[in-house]
């Protein structure tokens, strides 16, 4: 079977105030359909540059990008636009909900750029809540929902447009321990439902709810659980 | 993304921001307003002024003493009329209306500041000595009473009229025919009185004056010449005719060029509507630079909500937004502040012309508001591109990284 994403010798290097820093070092990956893979490192490990590769958000400096096989490498921004709304679905640390924002608005939003009508728009958010248990709160605006709601209404929004992958960065790096148990299960469940789910965390212990944990350290993969 | 999304979508982070929308919005409103209202009372001036001469009688033709610059219509170098210098007489205009041909009617006039007191009230008025024509010639009407005949001027009967200002504070609610009033040092009997008028300039007021026989005026203030000869041409088509007459006449008289203006309405009502026309478009002009301003604030605020928006906008462009959408999100939240702002504007502009109207003359003409309105959009275009450009060139990550 195809993987769904498959990275060969990628590199990213960044110009900070005329050093160039390496991010990524010639990394080489592959992900399957259905995979739950956690990649962990510490800081500066080039995790975060790893999860803006594979969310489109960043092309490499070197090295070719598939996804679904299509070389996403050298897209144009509109392009790369089209895939993130179409086939990724990103959950943030910070949650990044639009303020003063009805939850239901908030989860709609990734269907307004992809030209969905609004009936049908509010008819598949409100599915998309549903699905995160929060029917009951589809009108609240973010600070009137607790930490644990919002991230979930962030999850939501992630799924309205049925992505290939979704990305979490941290998912609860900005939750207690209830909250942050909570969003696992609901990551988890959401695997079982056949969804691929790629987690970044720098936490090693929330890295073990996934079935994959990929080391990354100086931007090089130390540790592949799967690799052969 | 369609363009109802769009409008939707600014209309929504608009509201979510009520107060900083509408004080954005004020510049706008009180720069549109601005022109409206100036503009208006440009046109109502123009409008009142017009409708004053009109309303004189048609085909006259003015000769004035001295170059008033006035001739040709438009406008060439003005000068002011030398009153005390005339050299025009009584006689001239005799002889003017005895030459017929293009000349229907010529009649003169003498203005003098006086005083005018009944019993023990009195009005700083002017005494205009006229021509029994002068009334028909400018289309005067009597309220009460009658005008001169030629008798009352050829024997310097002293009689006269006066206009309606006059009436009011001299008689108030009583009847002025038949009762006699001091004209200066002289007692004149009143034979009528003028309907209301107005006035064509502060300097020419119809209601404030009384009317009497020039050749009493002459006699009285010893006055050998008259001020001003007004002539009346047979028909439209004649006027020019008549203007060459006139000066052929006044040459053969020995008055030289500089000596005297023939003036014709028409062409004096051209150069006054030049003129204010000029003159209103320079208030608009003013005004509007008040919009500019408006625009500059319009420009300030939604640079500062791009940067106060910018983990939005980064959020944005992660789930799929692309440069040109967010490019015409923030470009339409401009453009829409304008259009309200010109809008709340155009009401209150119309409003405030509308009330301003009962003390002077107004008149919104609707091509005012068109362009109140396209340019309001104008500006919410020209002024909201740069804010909008920073915010569709945003890197995501950098933007979502936004602190």
């Amino acid at each position: 079977m195809k993987p769904l994403v498959e990275l060969v010798k990628v590199s990213k290097k960044f110009k900070m105030d005329g050093v160039c820093v390496t991010a990524l070092n010639h990394i080489s990956l592959t992900i399957k359909r259905g995979e739950f893979v956690a990649i962990t490192g510490a800081s500066g490990s080039g995790k975060s540059t790893l999860m803006h590769l594979l969310g489109c958000l960043d092309r490499p400096t070197s090295g070719k990008i598939y996804l679904n096989g299509q070389e996403v490498s050298q897209l144009s921004q509109n392009q790369l636009a089209k895939i993130r709304n179409q086939e990724i679905g990103f959950i943030f640390q910070a949650f990044n909900l639009l303020p003063r924002t009805s939850a239901l608005k908030n989860v709609e939003m990734p269907l307004i750029y992809a030209n969905v009508p609004s009936k049908r728009r509010q008819q598949i958010a409100k599915e998309k809540l549903a699905m995160v248990g929060l029917l009951d709160r589809l009108y609240h605006q973010p600070n009137q929902l607790s930490g644990g709601q919002q991230q979930r209404v962030a999850i939501a929004r992630a799924l309205v447009n049925n992505p290939n992958m979704i990305l979490a960065d941290e998912p609860t790096g900005n939750l207690d321990s209830k909250a942050g148990r909570e969003i696992m299960k609901l990551l988890h469940q959401l695997h079982q439902h056949k969804h691929t789910i790629i987690l970044v965390t720098h936490d090693l212990n929330l890295a073990k709810v996934a079935k994959r944990q990929i080391q990354l350290k100086d931007g090089e993969i130390v540790k592949d659980t799967h690799a052969k | 993304m369609d363009i109802f999304e769009i409008f939707r979508l600014s209309i929504t982070a608009l509201k979510a921001n009520k107060i900083r929308s509408v004080l954005t919005m004020l510049g706008i409103i009180i720069g549109v307003m601005c022109v409206i209202l100036l503009i208006s009372l440009g046109s109502g001036l123009q409008g009142y002024i017009t409708k004053q001469f009109e309303s004189l009688g048609a085909n006259t033709i003015y000769v004035l003493p001295g170059k008033v610059g006035l001739e040709e219509g438009g406008f060439q170098q003005p000068g002011a009329p030398n009153f005390s210098g005339s050299k025009l007489t009584l006689g001239h205009s005799r002889d003017l209306k005895r030459l017929g041909g293009a000349i229907l009617e010529s009649g003169a006039g003498i203005e003098i500041p006086v005083t005018l007191k009944f019993g023990n009230v009195a009005k700083y008025a002017k005494a205009q000595g006229v021509t029994d024509n002068f009334f028909s010639i400018y289309n005067i009407k009597v309220e009460e009473g009658r005008v001169f005949t030629k008798a009352d001027v050829d024997l310097k009967r002293k009689v006269a009229l006066i206009g309606q200002t006059v009436k009011e504070k001299l008689f108030a609610n009583s009847d002025p025919l038949g009762k006699k009033i001091l004209v200066g040092e002289e007692r004149y009997e009143i034979i009528g009185v003028t309907e209301k008028k107005g006035s064509l300039s502060a300097n020419n007021d119809f209601d404030n004056a009384a009317y009497l026989p020039i050749t009493c005026t002459q006699d009285q203030f010893g006055r050998k010449n008259v001020m001003f000869i007004i002539n009346q041409a047979k028909d439209k088509e004649s006027i020019e005719e008549a203007k060459v007459q006139i000066k052929r006449y006044l040459s053969k008289k020995g008055l030289k060029e500089d000596d005297f203006s023939v003036v014709d309405q028409a062409s004096l009502l051209s150069t006054i509507n030049q003129i204010l026309g000029v003159l209103t478009l320079a208030l608009g002009g003013i005004a509007a630079i008040s919009l500019l301003v408006g625009g500059i604030g319009i420009m300030n605020i939604m640079l500062v909500s791009v940067t106060e928006r910018t983990k939005e906008i980064g959020l944005r462009k992660a789930v799929g937004a692309r440069a040109q959408d967010i490019l015409l999100q923030f470009l339409t939240e401009a453009v829409v502040l304008c259009l309200c702002g010109g809008g709340v504007g155009i009401l209150l502009g119309v409003g405030g012309s509308f009330l301003a109207g009962r003390w002077l003359p107004t008149a919104v003409p609707l091509w005012s508001v068109f362009l109140a309105f396209g340019f309001s959009s104008l500006v919410g275009l020209i002024f909201g591109v740069a804010p909008a450009y920073k915010a569709a060139r945003l890197d995501p990550i950098e933007a979502l990284r936004y602190e």
